[in-house]
């Protein structure tokens, strides 16, 4: 009987979880775009103005590297350039999310995590809208293997827990630190360089590269590209280890928010 | 039965002014040897009392006695540093209305949104938009966002989502004075429908004529401790007979 009424709690607690997921991510859709569909496809337009403008310039130079191939450069920069724009998206506004809702949370008893996992799942939705269209495409032209497509989705959860993580993480460190979109802008900016996007990761000196392996976002973006550029069979190694990066940054995220949440209330 | 229980419950809470903000500071702070870790100061001292369902229980102290906090804890908003609080059925808390609405949104999403947020289920709510609207006189309105509303419209709006069903408990802070007149007369109507219908209800005021004639005990508090429980007339005269004790030294003084 106590177990029961347990259990009974924790899933009407879900319940509400979800539903308010619910709400506030058609909220977050709802103030973006403003009823009109076709606005999820403005969020095309950054990456394919950027995959152009790169191209006009590092195109010719890095083309040797991409078996000299001008389309190879393009495709690869931007599969890269959805990867990194969805990353930053989503935990730039998730570092703001618990505390713009801070008047909010002093009213109603709410779980806090909500917050910060609603914007990722609105940026997940938008990507599912917006670019995942285009990535199927590639994959199905460049391996015509339905194989690829449906692995296609492991990498993307696994972003999708790295931004989830880094998230929650940044979150609750923004009610401790309020200068902290500077740092995060800046540390956003390192990461933008330091992920092989524009330029192929073999120019850089191997005494460097060794330190890129600490780009969380580096194996998400090795493995989609050989999913969906390559044409091979996919590369369960690379996913193996995109979707282990996903797992221990969602889990350090989420350990940390548990873990400093009851401070949140005093300084909210 | 029993609806509310609080067991000991103390709350230290971080005091903002000292505390930095600043990554910035912090770190160099911790640099020089300067970090110290921010003070924390008990809002609420091992507080014990019960209430009973259908019970309408008053509370009174003066400003920063930690009332609108005692009621933050029971509404679940606060976790006790120490203690237990345990609650049984659906709070409705009315601090302040209208802390939930997104401005950009139509006010029947606006409907939508607050009734989740305050433990409804969408389908539930999505049910209850007419209802919603009828009270709150806004039908015209359903489909503009919120911010071309007045203040007055918003404050009806709230209160007449967050009453719209019956809760189990009602948390007032204040006595309601939301809108023009004639639905101030509708909100007063509406919560003495509540109060008739055996809802528990706590109300924080300073209008103590209110809580000697609408609830049967109340609780005094003074820094955050209970000074008196019990008997709403017999706890608020205390509380009048002390403040009068102290006015009475300060003139003589």
């Amino acid at each position: 009987m106590l177990l029961s009424t347990k259990t009974n709690r924790s899933w009407t607690e879900f319940q509400h979880y979800w539903e308010l997921l619910q709400v506030l991510v058609s909220r977050n859709l709802k103030v973006r775009y403003r009823g009109s569909i076709l606005g999820v496809y403005w969020s095309l337009l950054n990456p394919l103005l950027m995959t152009g403008v790169y191209t006009a310039i590092f195109g010719t130079a890095f083309a040797a590297y991409y078996g000299n191939s001008l389309l190879n450069y393009v495709l690869a920069v931007f599969t890269g350039l959805v990867v990194i724009n969805f990353f930053s998206a989503c935990t730039t506004q998730a570092l703001w999310s618990v505390v713009s809702n801070g008047a909010l949370l002093n009213k109603i008893s709410l779980p806090t995590s909500v917050f910060p996992t609603s914007m990722v799942a609105a940026n997940v939705f938008q990507f599912i809208v917006g670019v995942l269209p285009l990535l199927v495409i590639m994959t199905l032209i460049n391996s015509r293997s339905l194989l690829n497509v449906l692995v296609l989705f492991l990498p993307l959860i696994s972003l999708a827990l790295v931004c989830l993580g880094i998230g929650l993480l940044t979150s609750s460190l923004f009610v401790f630190f309020r200068d902290l979109p500077y740092f995060y802008e800046l540390t956003v900016f390192v990461l933008w360089l330091s992920s092989p996007i524009f330029y192929p990761a073999a120019i850089v000196p191997a005494s460097v590269r060794s330190f890129l392996i600490l780009n969380p976002l580096l194996p998400v973006i090795e493995s989609i590209r050989q999913i969906t550029l390559s044409g091979m069979h996919p590369d369960f190694h690379l996913i193996a280890q995109a979707l282990l990066t996903g797992i221990i940054f969602w889990a350090i995220g989420f350990s940390c928010f548990r873990a400093w949440r009851h401070s949140f209330m005093d300084l909210l | 039965m029993e609806v509310i229980r609080l067991n000991q419950v103390s709350l230290w809470r971080r005091t903002q002014e000292e505390f930095s903000y600043d990554l910035k500071k912090t770190v160099l702070s911790i640099a020089e040897g300067k970090f110290r870790r921010p003070a924390k100061k008990q809002v609420l001292d091992r507080i014990d009392f019960v209430v009973h369902a259908g019970e309408k229980v008053g509370i009174v102290g003066a400003n920063g006695a930690g009332k609108s906090t005692l009621l933050k804890v029971i509404c679940g908003i606060l976790q006790p540093t120490q203690g237990h609080v345990r609650v049984a059925g659906q709070i409705a808390p009315l601090i302040e209305l209208g802390a939930g609405f997104d401005l950009e949104l139509s006010v029947r999403d606006n409907i939508v949104l607050y009734g989740v947020l305050l433990g409804f289920s969408r389908q539930e709510m999505k049910a209850r938009i007419d209802s919603v609207l009828a009270f709150s006189e806004l039908e015209e309105y359903a489909l503009v966002p919120v911010k071309a509303l007045s203040s007055g419209m918003a404050a009806r709006l709230g209160f007449a989502i967050a009453t719209d069903v019956q809760p189990d408990i009602l948390i007032l802070d204040e006595v309601l004075s939301v809108g023009d007149e004639s639905f101030r007369n509708k909100c007063k109507q509406r919560i003495e429908q509540f109060w008739k219908a055996d809802a528990t209800v706590i109300v924080v005021s300073h209008d103590w004529q209110f809580i000697q004639q609408s609830c049967e005990s109340a609780i005094w508090l003074e820094k955050g401790r209970v000074k008196q429980f019990g008997d709403a007339q017999q706890v608020v005269e205390a509380y009048l007979a002390s403040t009068w004790t102290f006015r009475t030294q300060e003139t003589k003084s």
